[in-house]
């Protein structure tokens, strides 16, 4: 066990040493702070104290006002369909005084879970480090000292993917948490469990922030460690960090066209991608394909994934380590 | 002392259809050091990759004190230390970094020890510095390093005199001697080039195509030097032959009708003597010098696969 905590060491000297790993870092960082500029700027900032209740029903006038107008703008036939731009905010806005409700201003913790879309390029910087941590070692040519050692090479295997999941925990967190800063120091912080009012399928409803935060990130961390696993088995077996950073990639990218394009076939569920997103089985979501449960989509996901574990450790334990 | 430190039995390797060891065998003593030659292409690399586990073995075993690396992995490796190919370190860390990753990998190695194979191969004032800034003789001398790390009882080194000069290999010869005369480890060297590391060779191997021509000692070889290959054509032979024994204890051998027989340069014209004073007919008299690197050329022979 210690003998393994000092590979996890070694992975860790090995990855943290190089600037490649830090320049991904200093990119979130400028990602973030971007966004936190960028909804710095679109936010209102309308102050919801004491008096919210006619505040509220000032905005709804001025908004039914705007809708009206553009109403008059357009053609009979379509302001029938179209009740107009302001409807979403004016209905939210109603929710809001029917239930009592005081709205939440725009927060440190709201930005967190907007960022939710960064896992993406959580899960981008996941796959270049899992496509790369075994393929390097063979590029490099360190893999012949790496494996004359007295340790199995399954240990040392095992050590690389623990160090690429923990990458993406580190990385995640670091979004979290650098997140949660910028956007304290551009929208300040509103309480330390904040709710708000979402639309969710149609109606609205007041929810947890963190609990939001919670599920949003904790959905897309499935895709994230299927992607890194698999770009991890591919860098495996052809010893070549670009054909797996490559390949992951694009199937990530093309994940759900992928499932479309093969909607109708009977096979079409056992897909990976049709079962990555578990939220399609949350409430009021309806999955891919009509007879998919939560229960199936989970063995789904387990197969595959240990398949790709299965394979990774076949490739890397059995075969020769020849030169190129 | 003769015991075994490592032992291959008949080992051989198929790749494909292609038989790249054919029925290998050999043993290395503690504190000796084995010269491996052969041509490029001969398979010396792919013998080491397979001593190291690197590669399994299609047949037959290696025995590293006595342990199979087939069956016994983990306590055969312990013993060994290598450089496979080249000695590629990470470019991106200091030369200290890259051995404190390699020794996190053995139990109980201490910073002293680390610090004591860096003194021993010279690389003191460069420790702090990036592998890639590196010369080649100086990752040689890295890779020896890491190898030396755990004290292993075998040290393998695969052309650890590439691209050195003269006053590296010089230096690598004056610590594998030491290591092998003080440590008692049984060294093992490739090198296609034989002038290189006979000086540091106990004994010699030679590989080509994947066999083992021969192995020889090279305080034997080293006899040999001195003497001459001689080639005469006299008559009659019969006679010759026994005047070569009797008055001068050599042994001649008859080949295409001439006389052949080894001798030093200074009693060549004693036996011509001896032979005109017995009325022998002398013809022709040839003289070949045959110094180990001939002898090697001799066994490669000329078509040497590249
Ligand atoms: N992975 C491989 N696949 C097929 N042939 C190989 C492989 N590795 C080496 N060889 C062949 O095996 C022979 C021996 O190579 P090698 O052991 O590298 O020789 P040496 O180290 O003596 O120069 C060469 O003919 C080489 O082409
Ligand atoms: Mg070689």
């Amino acid at each position: 066990m210690s003998r393994f905590f000092h590979l996890l060491i070694n992975e860790h000297m090995k990855l943290y040493i190089r600037k490649s790993t830090w320049i991904m870092y200093g990119l979130l960082a400028i990602i973030i702070v971007g966004l936190g500029l960028l909804s710095n700027t679109f936010t209102n900032d309308v102050e919801y104290d004491d008096n919210w209740r006619e505040t509220l029903q000032e905005e709804n006038e001025q908004l039914i006002k705007e809708n009206e107008e553009f109403q008059e703008n357009m053609a009979n036939g379509d302001a029938e369909i179209y009740a107009g731009p302001n409807s979403h905010l004016i209905e939210k806005n109603n929710y809001y005084l029917e239930n009592d409700i005081q709205p939440t201003p725009y927060d440190a913790w709201q930005f967190v879970m907007e960022n939710e879309m960064l896992l993406s390029i959580v899960s981008l910087l996941t796959i270049i480090i899992a496509a790369g941590i075994v393929a390097h070692e063979f590029k490099w040519g360190t893999i012949k000292l790496l494996l004359i050692r007295p340790i199995t090479r399954a240990k040392i295997l095992l050590s690389k993917y623990v160090t690429v999941l923990l990458f993406a925990f580190y990385t995640l967190c670091f979004v979290l948490i650098f997140s949660w800063i910028v956007g304290a120091l551009f929208f300040g912080v509103a309480g330390m469990s904040p709710h708000i009012v979402i639309n969710q399928n149609g109606d609205f409803a007041q929810v947890s922030v963190l609990s939001e935060i919670m599920s949003g990130y904790g959905y897309k961390l499935i895709n994230l460690v299927m992607m890194a696993t698999f770009a991890f088995m591919i860098s495996t077996i052809f010893r070549n960090s670009t054909i797996a950073i490559g390949l992951a990639i694009f199937l990530m990218m093309a994940g759900n066209s992928i499932v479309t394009f093969f909607a109708d076939r009977a096979w079409a569920k056992y897909i990976l991608f049709a079962n990555t997103d578990l939220s399609q089985y949350a409430d009021g979501n309806s999955p891919w394909i009509d007879d998919m449960t939560l229960q199936f989509s989970i063995s789904v996901l387990v197969v595959y994934y240990i398949i790709f574990l299965a394979l990774s450790w076949l490739f890397f334990t059995k075969r020769d380590v020849a030169g190129q | 002392m003769t015991e075994q430190a490592m032992e291959l039995i008949n080992v051989r390797k198929q790749i494909g259809k292609k038989e790249i060891i054919k029925d290998l065998s050999f043993t290395i003593q503690k504190g000796e050091v084995f010269g491996f030659i052969g041509p490029n292409g001969a398979g010396k690399t792919t013998t080491i990759r397979m001593m190291v586990g690197l590669m399994k073995l299609t047949d037959g075993d290696v025995r590293i004190l006595g342990k199979s690396i087939k069956t016994n992995y983990k306590e055969a490796i312990r013993e060994v230390g290598a450089i496979v190919e080249n000695p590629e370190m990470y470019p991106f860390m200091s030369g200290w970094r890259n051995l404190q990753h390699f020794s996190a990998m053995i139990p109980s190695i201490t910073k002293e020890r680390i610090e004591e194979v860096v003194r021993l191969v010279g690389l003191e004032k460069v420790i702090t510095e990036k592998v890639g800034r590196y010369s080649l003789g100086m990752r040689q001398r890295l890779g020896i390093a890491q190898a030396l790390l755990h004290k292993p009882s075998v040290l393998i080194l695969d052309e650890p005199t590439n691209g050195l000069d003269p006053a590296g290999i010089r230096e690598i010869r004056h610590y594998i001697r030491r290591l092998a005369t003080e440590e008692n480890v049984a060294v093992i060297i490739s090198s296609h080039l034989l002038a290189e590391i006979e000086q540091m060779c106990d004994r010699i191997g030679i590989i080509k195509n994947g066999e083992l021509i021969t192995t020889q000692s090279v305080q034997d070889t080293m006899e040999q030097v001195d003497l001459q290959q001689v080639e005469m054509e006299v008559s009659p032979i019969e006679q010759a032959i026994d005047l070569l024994k009797e008055k001068h204890e050599l042994n001649a051998t008859e080949k295409d009708g001439t006389l052949h027989f080894q001798s030093t340069k200074e009693v060549i014209p004693v036996i011509i003597q001896t032979f005109v004073q017995h009325e022998i007919a002398i013809y022709q008299v040839g003289v070949s010098k045959t110094t180990l690197e001939d002898k090697f050329f001799d066994l490669i022979g000329e078509n040497a696969i590249e």
